[in-house]
């Protein structure tokens, strides 16, 4: 092959250029379609400081005007929504709720299928997954029935808590397959060791491996913390009366005062409920993301 | 075929320098090993030879033309990987096929060249298998005909035969040093196996912590280590260094000295000592070492001890000395059985003796 | 025998809160909801069926799949449309569209930081509260305040092409729909492809660049090839979850009144499901909208078995593992 100064220079800028064609790839594929994103960001957070917005993301003025719903009642259009901080109680509520079942259940099943030899045990686990591949919403109706079957519907706090239970059993297959994931990792002989000291399993299970899987734990609950604290649907479905609503519930009703709708309080409101969410998806990016990869969202 | 020359070349990632300043050059057809122990950089410098990582600073020549800025796959270079790097999803003919068909080669062509290096190789029964049904033997004459089909006019091997169980080894060994002489292809093969390096290489680069120890060929590096690092390297079992100090009493002679030894040596002129005293560090090879019975030789140019251990080796034992605070490694024929406890008095070779300056770490001599 | 007892009894034990939130969750809703698409459970008879599972004003049929299957319900055809038109062009979006995306994030940016922003961007839609993106969508179609118009006509999209109205305007309320779960969807893709890429050892990726590769070559050949499980695993899943999801559909055209009835129909963007939903908690026909969920539960069901059949146990656990 050539190998003159010419022809090598000539090679260097094929390959400028064809970087170049990646660079563009890039360009078209993954940046300016992110750029609706960016606008989207950018308007929430600048429309919320200011009374208006020029270009969708240029303030024009900087104002509190907008998060005035924090300690007054809050009115749009014609009407009349209740306080914001019970409803922020409610979301909290179900949130924790959720959150508190799911680890209960979860950790105690994930052990056992991760630790116990029993009759059947491949079976459930094949069981849990195609649960966990199976999309939760087709049941919405069948759901509405059987909350109906229980007493739990119309009943204000109760409904919500018949609620919680539903949403952590739908969570449940993910996060028991996600601690079994972790106590998987837990080598056999620290518990045999712990065994061999004369420790019962329960004990074992308290005392040793349970530091152990905390950061499971920890994922799981963070995660179905937020699953519950953005849960929409099955609120919006089964409850009926303001006063219970949580906060995507209440944000969707506003939205829905087409003429009245104040975009600047919408904001602000979007963003005080999705803060918490960003929050803890900065700080624990990397074990959600894992958990995410196999969500059923989406 | 083609002349390398690394020109001042650097290398950092972030505040890690993986190479600095190396200056090195291989000749057409010529064989260099880069050894060194793993960290030195002798894998960065050959990845920046390939083109995958461009220097931080300085430049890379192929026959006196800069190619620093030439992408691998305009280098017409062929490279073994460690892990073999043979793509799973294709076979083994479309593995080795894989450059020419990138070459946009004649489909006869490129058969013909495929069957031709797969003869060569001895694998041209494997052809059909996919790389998970090789074993690491088959894989390594898989990468190794994937490097040679498209001719390079540089073969860059990285630890090829580090997977290899000890007996193939041995075999691959003699195989590539026959190919590469056979083709006269530059080659640059990284190793930290002081075996491999002295038993193929035409040239050895020694390396440590991004930097060139030394440059020579296996029996000079052997003989004339540059520094302490190579003598301490190269060798196995490796040579003994013991830290101390030169003295020079008078005009004529020079003395060694370190906690519980007195050596004179005969060989080593006086101006070495400088103003008379100087710390050094003493090397003598285990195979440069030898016993010497009462009125053998003069006192002054023995050293006394006793038996620590005794490791027979078959032809040789490795017997380990105490000598003052010291253990010396020495190797002795085979014949009576040194016993443990047993007081000697042993005599360097002082013509293969090595001094290294302590602060410098450089060979004096 | 007690040694016997005990090794079944703690299993037990552990699994018994497991059971009791399956059963409630899981198994007991899909049971009902077989029964209940047999059945002419509605407004009407709801109140007595709740007082007494078994009684006699709810009766057994098999009127609800006779409607559905000879489409007499008229609205049967277009949703079943719409239906195909979503998943195909969102499953398109997730399997494809974020295989080049990750591509472009995790193997031709090599700029740690940019990737990292980009990964961060496209991952925002997923991690945000739903209600709160379905927010910032209607905001930014909006043709008065929102950009997107803007954006249009700043790209030379002629004026008598962008509608007055994104929401209403077939297709430009289908596009919408595509495009906004497909932004959703991009993100599982790409979390999925880009672990993959990332578990692809260097070395077979510099050899390719040394057997004279360019980058987009090392991709088609080298990268692509490797990747076929987790594609294969993305396209099972996403169809699945396609088939039945309607959230965001719902939180943004079922804005207002009706329950998200009126207006997504109108709008073309009754996916099947939301359609069931809408038969269910706007007209109260709860029996004719179990039969519409049951049709998706037995594909659900059916796709399922496949997939195991198809990946087995471990692939579909670890879908971004690739086989070197």
């Amino acid at each position: 092959m050539g190998r003159t100064g010419e022809d090598i220079r000539k090679r260097i800028a094929r390959a400028r250029l064809e970087r170049m064609m990646v660079i563009a790839v890039v360009i078209l594929v993954a940046v300016v379609p992110a750029i609706p994103i960016w606008l989207m960001y950018g308007w929430i957070i600048s429309q919320s400081f200011s009374g208006k917005v020029i270009l969708g993301i240029l303030p024009t003025d900087l104002t509190l005007d907008n998060w005035r719903f924090l300690w007054s009642p809050i009115k749009m259009g014609e009407k009349e929504y209740p306080n914001i901080w019970p409803i922020t109680i409610n979301t909290l509520a179900l949130a924790l709720t959720v959150s508190g079942l799911v680890v209960f259940v979860s950790s105690l099943s994930g052990y056992a299928l991760s630790r116990m030899e029993f009759k059947g045990r491949t079976a459930l686990m094949q069981f849990i997954i195609a649960l966990h591949a199976f999309p939760s919403v087709i049941l919405l109706i069948a759901l509405f029935v059987i909350l109906n079957k229980l007493g739990l519907y119309g009943k204000g706090f109760v409904t919500l808590v018949g609620i919680a239970l539903i949403k952590a059993g739908l969570e449940i297959p993910m996060a028991t397959w996600i601690i079994k994931g972790f106590f998987d990792n837990i080598p056999w002989d620290l518990e045999w060791a712990a065994l061999v000291d004369g420790a019962s399993r329960w004990k074992v299970w308290r005392t040793v491996i349970l530091p152990l899987v905390l950061p499971g734990i920890a994922a799981v609950s963070i995660f179905s913390f937020l699953s519950g604290w953005s849960e929409f649907l099955l609120v919006f479905t089964y409850v009926a009366q303001e006063e219970y609503y949580t906060l995507p519930v209440m944000i969707y009703y506003m939205i829905g005062e087409f003429i009245h709708i104040d975009w600047g309080m919408l904001a602000a409101l979007g963003l005080f409920y999705a803060i918490p969410t960003l929050i803890f998806f900065s700080v624990s990016q990397k074990v959600l993301l894992r958990i995410y990869v196999g969500g059923v969202k989406g | 075929m083609v002349r390398v020359t690394l020109d001042n070349i650097s290398k950092f990632f972030g505040k890690v320098r993986a190479v600095v300043d190396l200056n090195l050059e291989i000749d057409d057809g010529e064989f260099v090993a880069f050894l060194g122990p793993s960290g030195c950089g002798k894998t960065t410098t050959l990845l920046m030879v390939a083109g995958i990582y461009r220097p931080s600073r300085g430049r890379i020549l192929f026959d006196n033309e800069d190619v620093t800025d030439l992408p691998p796959k305009d280098r017409n270079i062929g490279m073994v990987f460690q892990s073999y790097a043979l793509y799973p999803h294709m076979s083994v003919y479309d593995n080795i096929a894989f450059p020419l068909k990138l070459k946009k080669e004649p489909q006869r062509e490129i058969d013909k060249k495929v069957r031709e290096i797969a003869r060569l190789l001895r694998i041209d029964e494997l052809l059909d298998r996919k790389p998970a049904q090789l074993s690491g033997g088959q894989k390594q004459r898989v990468a190794l005909g994937r490097a040679l089909v498209k001719e390079p006019d540089v073969l860059l091997l990285d630890e090829p035969l580090s997977n290899l169980d000890a007996q193939l080894r041995i075999l691959m060994r003699a195989e590539i040093k026959r190919l590469q002489k056979e083709l006269r292809i530059t080659t640059i093969y990284v190793t930290h196996d002081q075996v491999e390096a002295m038993t193929m290489a035409d040239r050895i680069a020694v390396m440590n912590k991004g930097r060139l120890q030394q440059y020579a060929d296996p029996q000079t590096l052997y003989n004339k280590p540059a520094n302490i690092f190579v003598a301490s390297f190269i060798g196995s079992p490796p040579m003994n260094l013991i830290e101390g100090e030169l003295e020079a009493p008078d005009d004529n002679s020079v003395f060694f000295v370190s906690s519980g030894i007195k050596l004179k040596l005969p060989n080593v002129p006086p101006n070495v000592a400088k103003d008379g005293q100087r710390e050094v560090v003493l090397g003598v090879r285990p195979e440069d070492l030898q016993m010497v019975g009462p009125g053998d030789a003069d006192k002054e140019e023995t050293l006394e001890g006793s038996i620590y251990v005794v490791e027979p080796l078959g032809k040789e034992f490795l017997i380990n000395v105490q000598v003052g605070d010291h253990v010396l490694k020495m190797l002795v024929p085979a014949d009576g059985m040194p016993e443990a406890g047993q007081r000697i008095r042993i005599r360097p070779n002082f013509s293969k003796i090595h001094l290294f300056d302590k602060k410098s770490q450089k060979a004096l001599l | 025998m007690a040694k016997k007892i005990r090794r079944w009894i703690l299993p037990l034990l552990f699994l018994t809160p497991l059971f009791i939130m399956i059963g409630l969750a899981w198994v007991s809703p899909l049971a009902l909801t077989v029964y209940l698409g047999f059945t002419d459970l509605s407004i009407r008879n709801f109140l007595a069926f709740i007082q007494d599972f078994f009684t006699d004003k709810v009766s057994l049929t098999l009127d609800n799949f006779r409607r559905i299957f000879t489409a007499e319900d008229p609205n049967i055809p277009l949703t079943l449309k719409v239906t195909v038109l979503y998943v195909v062009s969102v499953l398109a979006i997730n399997a494809f569209y974020a295989l080049v995306l990750s591509l472009a994030i995790a193997f031709f940016v090599r700029n740690e930081v940019l990737s990292m922003i980009l990964r961060i961007t496209w991952l925002l839609p997923r991690i945000t509260p739903g209600i709160i993106y379905a927010l910032m969508w209607i905001w930014f179609i909006d043709p008065r305040n929102g950009l997107l118009n803007d954006m249009l006509r700043l790209m030379g999209v002629p004026e008598d092409l962008l509608p007055d109205s994104w929401l209403l305007r077939t297709p430009y309320s289908q596009l919408l729909m595509i495009m906004i779960n497909g932004y959703v969807g991009a993100s599982f893709g790409m979390i999925v492809y880009t672990a993959a890429i990332k578990s692809i050892p260097t070395d077979l990726i510099n050899a390719s660049y040394v057997d004279g590769a360019n980058e987009f070559q090392a991709a088609r050949r080298v990268i692509i090839p490797l990747l076929k499980w987790p594609m294969l695993f993305v396209t099972a899943w996403q169809t699945l979850s396609l088939l039945s999801s309607y959230e965001y559909i719902l939180m943004v055209w079922g804005a207002g009144s009706g329950q998200g009835y009126g207006i997504a129909r109108s709008a073309g963007v009754m996916v099947w499901s939301l359609y069931s939903y809408s038969k269910a908690f706007a007209e109260y026909l709860y029996g004719y909208a179990s039969a519409l969920s049951l049709i998706l539960v037995i594909i659900g069901i059916v796709l399922i078995v496949l997939y195991f059949k198809i990946f087995g146990f471990r692939r579909m656990m670890e879908p971004s593992k690739v086989e070197v």
